[in-house]
């Protein structure tokens, strides 16, 4: 699992400072601080980004929101935001709807407060509400990452290193090459949300990512995978197995 | 000696006045009835007894040229002979006269015309010849008139030729005959007068002409008249009677007068007629203009009056509309006084409460600085934590403040959303968990995981913290707080936060519930308060759709029960 990048846009170096403590503190990698919006673009197009933290006001200005009206302009370009305001002016609030889903928090804020935005922001960008507040679910899904919450903060993992995933009731063991972790996530959730090109379900407990696969054994109905980690395959989706080597 | 106007017309014009009863027209009435094919012998009958000459004449002459009848012709020949004679031309009149065959049934009547013209034309003693032709005829009763003329003429015949004796025989012989016809009875007296003047025999002629002069007087012929009056006037001033000849001659100049004037009255009258149209046509003008002048003036009054009521419905219907206005203004002002009441009033409360804090800030700063001089440092702990606490409480009083104004301006933006309660109290707890361990008070949170309800995250916030305030406020040394849920079967998902404080009787809970109902100042407080919370929680729950309701027993604790809508997954 790796932690969450974040960028703050941030023109208070106090309530900047105090931000990256709260995150560093919960296990979050603040990639950048911008104090501007010109500062913001560039850091925005240089880094690699998971969620931005953006200050309505910059310098008396409603920068923020036109930062965010920017890069909602970009395709693909556009992550989560939690916008942060002291103050819930009407005016300002509705062109910030304006942008995206987007997440706010009201200024002063506690702990709790900024990493349950920073949760809304992810949930509502995702379009899957109610998940981390949940019980049964701890787990979303994106094209390219699953964003899991663990204890209090986000983390995420790439699609692409997840060798397998072995579904046991209501939770998932993620295997990568190097860790195992449980997430909490039905099956149906995940067949819902995960990319079908990378990743198939070979028996009722397995999903395997493609690329992962080294080896097929027939015989025993077994798969080895990289990493030296093995699945099955159960007869019911043998079809698809031999379907798949055909292609190949 | 003046000469005398003598006067004396030939009677055989007078004779024939009335032709139609007489016996000639007679007559010829009945020779024409007799002859109704000879359609220009009718023509010229018809015009001859109409007195028209000129036509009688050219019909005839067409008459002529076609009969044989011998009487028609006479008639024809006869009616010739007398439109000739009437026309003055006696040579014509006379050849006609001579072509009328002798045996003619008013051949009488011939011989007397051409008397007639022989006197006209002066020939008296032919004249003479044919009158005394004329007597020896005529013995009949019928002829009476006719004779009378005849005498009379005769007479004349025989003045003119001066044989004085013989025209008086005869003239006073046609005055005796003439005495039925006034006319020619004064003409007969004036020619029997001058006869006698003319003879110098004045005693015996101005009898005559006074006779004629009154008789005249009675006639409405001028011309008689005037003759009369001048024979007079010649008489008078012969006899050197001047004063009464003036008199005459001026009635004569009247008469003269009249008679010219006859045409000139005409004239005058003409004139008059005209002057009198045209006066009327200048009174038709002026009555026209003065309707012109009356129709503009109504018109006027019409449209000034019409502008005057649409100028009064104008007036009725702005000051309609002004009264309507100044009721919404009156209700707008007593909701505005009102609201600017509230407004004071909750501007004395709040800066009595800040100030109240700020001093108790101030004091227990003082306390710090004095443990810190006598370096009491056990005591400086509690201090700051009892600064801690009343600037907290403050803030939130100024927060609350800002919620208030925010939410009184509309400008407050509001996001219903699902929520999840857990999640909320988790963060609320957050803050005021060191809150309540500082009053030794214990803060429970007995909310389960994933209670989803539609609210706006920041409001909801703003309710639970003021309600956990008051909880707080209220609880005694010790107590607990506990926030819980209650699903129930409506649409509601219940919020309670309970404590085991001093509770409150039914009229201050009545007077928390009751809707706009603003500020309350509440009895048992010491601390900061301002009932701006409570009021601010009901509008933020109205505002989210909840519900808000306060189960209390006195001394025994309060639950405040806050309904939330719940979020449905599937809708």
């Amino acid at each position: 699992m790796d932690k969450i990048n974040i960028l703050v846009i941030e023109d208070t170096p106090e309530e900047a400072m105090a931000l990256q403590e709260i995150l560093v503190e919960n296990n979050y990698n603040v990639v950048g601080m911008a104090n501007s919006h010109q500062e913001a673009l560039t850091l925005f197009y240089q880094l690699k980004i998971d969620i931005v933290i953006i200050d309505v006001f910059l310098d008396g200005n409603p920068d923020g929101i036109t930062f965010a009206e920017t890069i909602s302009i970009v395709p693909n370009a556009l992550k989560p935001f939690v916008f942060l305001t002291s103050s819930k002016d009407r005016q300002i609030f509705e062109r910030a709807k304006l942008t995206k889903p987007f997440s706010f928090l009201l200024k002063p804020f506690n702990e709790l407060e900024l990493l349950y935005a920073l949760e809304i922001a992810v949930e509502k960008f995702y379009e899957q509400t109610n998940v981390f507040s949940s019980e049964d679910q701890d787990t979303i899904i994106s094209n390219d990452y699953l964003f899991i919450k663990k204890k209090n903060a986000l983390n995420k993992v790439h699609l692409r290193d997840i060798v397998y995933i072995e579904v046991e009731n209501r939770y998932c063991n993620i295997v990568t090459e190097k860790e195992r972790f449980v997430i909490q996530i039905s099956l149906g959730k995940i067949s819902e949300f995960l990319d079908t090109k990378n990743f198939m379900q070979t028996h009722r407990k397995y999903i395997v990512n493609i690329n992962a696969i080294e080896q097929i054994v027939l015989n025993d109905n077994l798969l080895l995978l990289k990493g030296n980690h093995k699945a099955t395959f159960s007869g019911k989706y043998k079809d698809i197995v031999k379907g798949f080597n055909i292609l190949k | 000696m003046f000469f005398l106007f003598v006067f004396n017309l030939p009677f055989f014009v007078l004779s024939q006045s009335e032709p139609k009863t007489d016996d000639f027209s007679m007559a010829l009435k009945r020779i024409n009835e007799k002859h109704e094919r000879e359609k220009d012998f009718n023509k010229s009958q018809y015009f001859f007894l109409k007195r028209n000459w000129d036509s009688t004449l050219v019909c005839s002459s067409r008459a002529l040229g076609k009969m044989k009848d011998s009487e028609l012709l006479d008639y024809s020949h006869y009616m010739r002979g007398y439109s000739f004679m009437m026309k003055k031309l006696f040579n014509e009149a006379k050849k006609e006269y001579g072509l009328v065959s002798q045996d003619f049934r008013f051949y009488y009547k011939i011989t007397r015309n051409l008397g007639g013209i022989a006197l006209e034309q002066n020939k008296y003693e032919e004249a003479i010849s044919y009158f005394d032709k004329l007597e020896k005829l005529s013995n009949d009763d019928g002829h009476d008139l006719l004779r009378s003329t005849v005498i009379h003429d005769l007479g004349l015949c025989y003045f003119h030729l001066s044989q004085f004796d013989k025209a008086e025989k005869y003239l006073l012989k046609s005055v005796r005959l003439q005495e039925k016809d006034t006319l020619l009875l004064i003409s007969s007296y004036m020619d029997v007068a001058n006869l006698y003047y003319e003879q110098y025999k004045d005693d015996e002629a101005i009898p005559y002409f006074e006779k004629a002069y009154s008789l005249a007087k009675k006639t409405k012929d001028f011309e008689l008249k005037r003759n009369a009056t001048l024979n007079m006037a010649v008489v008078e001033e012969n006899r050197k009677n001047l004063s009464k000849s003036l008199a005459y001659r001026k009635e004569y100049e009247t008469w003269k007068d009249s008679l010219n004037d006859q045409n000139k009255v005409w004239e005058i009258a003409e004139i008059e007629k005209k002057n009198a149209v045209e006066q009327k046509q200048r009174e038709i003008g002026l009555l026209e203009s003065e309707k012109q002048i009356k129709i503009t003036e109504r018109n006027g009054f019409i449209v000034s009056s019409i502008l005057l009521l649409l100028l009064l419905g104008m007036g009725t219907y702005f000051y309609g509309q002004k009264n309507k206005i100044n009721k919404v203004i009156l209700v707008q002002k007593e909701a505005l006084n009102q609201l600017n009441l509230t407004k004071d009033k909750l501007f004395s409360i709040v800066s009595h409460d800040l100030r109240a804090s700020v001093n108790a800030f101030r004091s227990s700063n003082k306390k710090l600085l004095d443990g810190i001089a006598n370096r009491n440092y056990e005591a400086l702990d509690s201090i700051v934590h009892k600064n801690v606490s009343i600037a907290t409480s403050t803030y939130n009083l100024l927060e609350n403040l800002l919620h208030w104004a925010t939410m009184q301006t509309e400008q407050l933006y509001f996001n219903i959303e699902s929520i999840d309660l857990f999640s909320a109290m988790q963060q609320i707890e957050y803050n005021y968990k060191p809150l309540f361990e500082n009053k030794n008070l214990y803060l429970e949170n007995k909310i389960p995981k994933a209670v989803f309800v539609l609210v706006d995250l920041d409001s909801l916030k703003i309710i639970v913290r003021n309600l956990l305030d008051n909880a707080m406020k209220f609880s005694k040394e010790g107590g607990t707080v506990s926030v819980y849920v209650h699903d129930s079967n409506d649409n509601f998902q219940y919020l309670i936060i309970e404590d085991g404080g001093i509770g409150m009787n039914k009229e201050t809970k009545e007077n928390l519930l009751k809707e706009g109902k603003v500020l309350n100042k509440k009895k048992n407080q010491k601390g900061i308060g301002t009932g701006l919370g409570i009021q601010l929680c009901k509008s933020m729950i109205g505002k989210n759709k909840g519900t808000f309701n306060i189960e209390s027993v006195e001394g025994e604790g309060t639950k405040v029960i806050v309904g939330f809508q719940k979020f449905m997954k599937n809708g």
